[in-house]
């Protein structure tokens, strides 16, 4: 008798495992691990997107590794690093370092801005506004800085706001006064790194992107949207910026024109999981899923996002086809 | 032990450790060009940041020496309470994460502590200035310096001592006539070992300061900025720089040996 009962047992065991076959299939692909390269300023907003997306898939396990959007693409261009998605703060970063050989897709997904950062330790903490931000900029002793323009798109976005202002204001050669105010010294690698030089004490100012400003609770002077390289419907005015870039090579320049931060992600060739990559693009480029949470963290997103033309919407994995439009 | 298993073990697991040492360099060390590396070495500012390097870590390593030398003398002939403390704590700039060395420093020498404050009315700048390097140096070097040294110490017997003190040398004069010739040879080594942990720091330093450059900051940022092609010139000079200057530190010492 009790034979049988151990039989009928192993009975419903094999019943039930042909019962959920199917859904342990369709939640079987995606499995392993997702390496995302992303820009500095998204590491936040990703972190929390990596535990909603985990939290739905338990068997996937986001990899991110943050860096300056151009040695994301270098990562991927020049070290071969394995990477299943790369998150770029400037998607022109991906249409010049990895279209066509490392990836053909670039979905512009949000926005960003940049906004003067300082605490209520900083010099003139209490009396600088949207107005006066540029005199106290100019002051003597007043420590600022910004990130490295050539590894950095918030450091030559930086030097256009200041160029912008000094079109905007109409204050003759303004931006070579505040330069002259930022010694070398100011400079660091990427703009989150100003961020402790900040909360140290060691610095007064630092331009960040807002969302930065936002996830590190700084201190923040708004500006107008005519210099802060948020609104696209200033790329006119803004495109009157040009900042300077190292090229390929050293002793090579390239000229980067102001345009509207725009944040593009890309879903690399060969990607070790694509499956599993798409599954989490899906979830990121949702409204209801990354998006939102970009939103609250002070990156407004592209509902939907966007696309530059038919032929690359065509070449998105199907599910992500009906997440974005095509807008230049 | 020739023909016990044992020697054999040791053979092979010599090997495998030189191959796992040596292989990356070698294949780094012949990636550039010769073409690559004299265009690199003609860059001034690529002179500038290894030189830059070199100084910063002789000035870590001088530092050291002299604040060093008498605690690690201290701690290698006397037994006090709260020894082991005080040994943890010297060894502790080893196991930090470098970024969280370079923000320490520079949380001790911002406006918002007093040390930092004190620093500014003085008109010392941390943040990006040579003098935020040599910090960040000493301070990932000293304990390789303290440790050896301290070690050498050890290894003279305090009978020695004893002898010169009963004779009526001071305990300063006995340390200059005795200890200091019988222990120069773990001192230098001290030295040297805290050079080499000085010239390879990158993680705190880039923190600090980013400009002006030092060598590995600039490779880094040549990687960033360039890619691999123009990063690598700049990491061989350096590490053939280096490693003439320690090889020849040490055949002076050799040399004088034999003397």
């Amino acid at each position: 008798m009790k034979e049988r009962r151990g039989y009928k047992w192993l009975m419903y065991g094999v019943v039930a495992i042909v019962l959920l076959l199917p859904f342990g299939k369709s939640f079987g692909d995606t499995t392993g691990k997702i390496i995302i390269f992303n820009a500095g300023s998204l590491t936040i907003p990703l972190a929390q997107m990596e535990k909603d997306f985990e939290a739905k898939y338990p068997r996937v396990d986001v990899l991110r590794e943050a860096a300056g959007s151009q040695k994301c693409a270098r990562k991927i261009s020049d070290l071969k690093k394995p990477c299943d998605i790369m998150a770029s703060a400037d998607y022109t970063v991906i249409n010049k370092l990895l279209i066509p050989v490392y990836a053909s897709l670039n979905i512009r997904f949000a926005t960003n801005r940049l906004v003067l950062c300082y605490t209520d330790k900083s010099r003139y903490a209490n009396e600088v506004n949207a107005q006066n931000w540029h005199k106290i900029l100019g002051r003597k002793g007043v420590v600022w800085g910004h990130s490295d323009p050539n590894l950095d798109p918030c450091g030559y976005r930086a030097l256009m706001v200041l160029q912008l202002a000094e079109k905007y204001y109409k204050i003759p050669r303004l931006y070579e006064h505040l330069i002259a105010n930022r010694p070398k010294e100011n400079i660091r690698p990427k703009s989150v790194e100003l961020v402790s030089l900040l909360q140290t004490g060691n610095m007064d100012y630092a331009w960040e992107y807002r969302s930065v400003a936002v996830q590190h609770e700084l201190k923040f002077v708004e500006l107008p949207d005519q210099i802060n390289l948020g609104n696209y419907k200033y790329d006119n005015f803004y495109k009157q910026a040009t900042v300077k870039v190292t090229g390929k090579k050293p002793g090579t320049f390239l000229t980067m024109n102001g345009k509207s931060c725009t944040y593009g992600v890309a879903l690399v060739k060969n990607a070790p999981n694509a499956e599993a990559a798409t599954a989490f693009l899906q979830y990121m480029l949702d409204p209801q899923g990354g998006l939102k949470v970009l939103q609250k963290m002070g990156q407004p997103p592209f509902i939907p996002c966007r696309v530059p033309t038919e032929a690359m919407k065509s070449l998105l994995p199907k599910p992500l086809q009906n997440l974005v439009e095509v807008k230049d | 032990m020739k023909h016990e298993p044992f020697f054999w073990i040791s053979v092979s697991c010599g090997i495998v450790i030189m191959a796992f040492i040596l292989l990356p360099l070698i294949q780094m060390m012949s990636a550039p060009s010769v073409g690559m590396l004299k265009e690199t070495i003609q860059d001034k500012d690529v002179v500038r940041s290894i030189w830059l390097s070199i100084y910063t870590a002789g000035l870590a390593a001088l530092i050291s020496f002299v604040l060093g030398t008498p605690l690690a003398y201290l701690l290698a002939r006397s037994a006090f309470r709260g020894k082991r403390l005080v040994e943890s704590i010297i060894d502790l700039p080893i196991a930090i994460p470098h970024p969280v060395v370079g923000i320490a420093i520079l949380s001790v020498a911002g406006k918002n502590y007093w040390i930092g404050q004190i620093l500014s009315e003085l008109g010392i700048r941390i943040m990006g200035s040579v003098t935020g390097i040599v910090t960040v140096l000493t301070f990932v070097g000293l304990p390789f310096y303290l440790n050896a040294t301290k070690t050498g110490f050890e290894g003279i017997s305090p009978r020695l001592e004893k002898v010169s003190r009963s004779l009526g040398a001071s305990l300063f004069s006995t340390f200059f006539r005795i200890t200091f010739p019988l222990a120069w040879r773990s001192m230098l080594i001290g030295l040297i070992m805290c050079c080499a942990r000085a010239i390879s720091e990158f993680g705190a330093v880039v923190i600090v300061a980013y400009h002006p450059m030092i060598a590995p900051v600039m490779i880094y940022e040549r990687f960033e900025a360039y890619g691999l092609k123009y990063s690598q010139p700049v990491a061989v000079w350096l590490v053939s720089i280096s490693l003439i200057l320690f090889f020849l530190l040490r055949i002076l010492t050799l040399h004088k040996v034999k003397e």
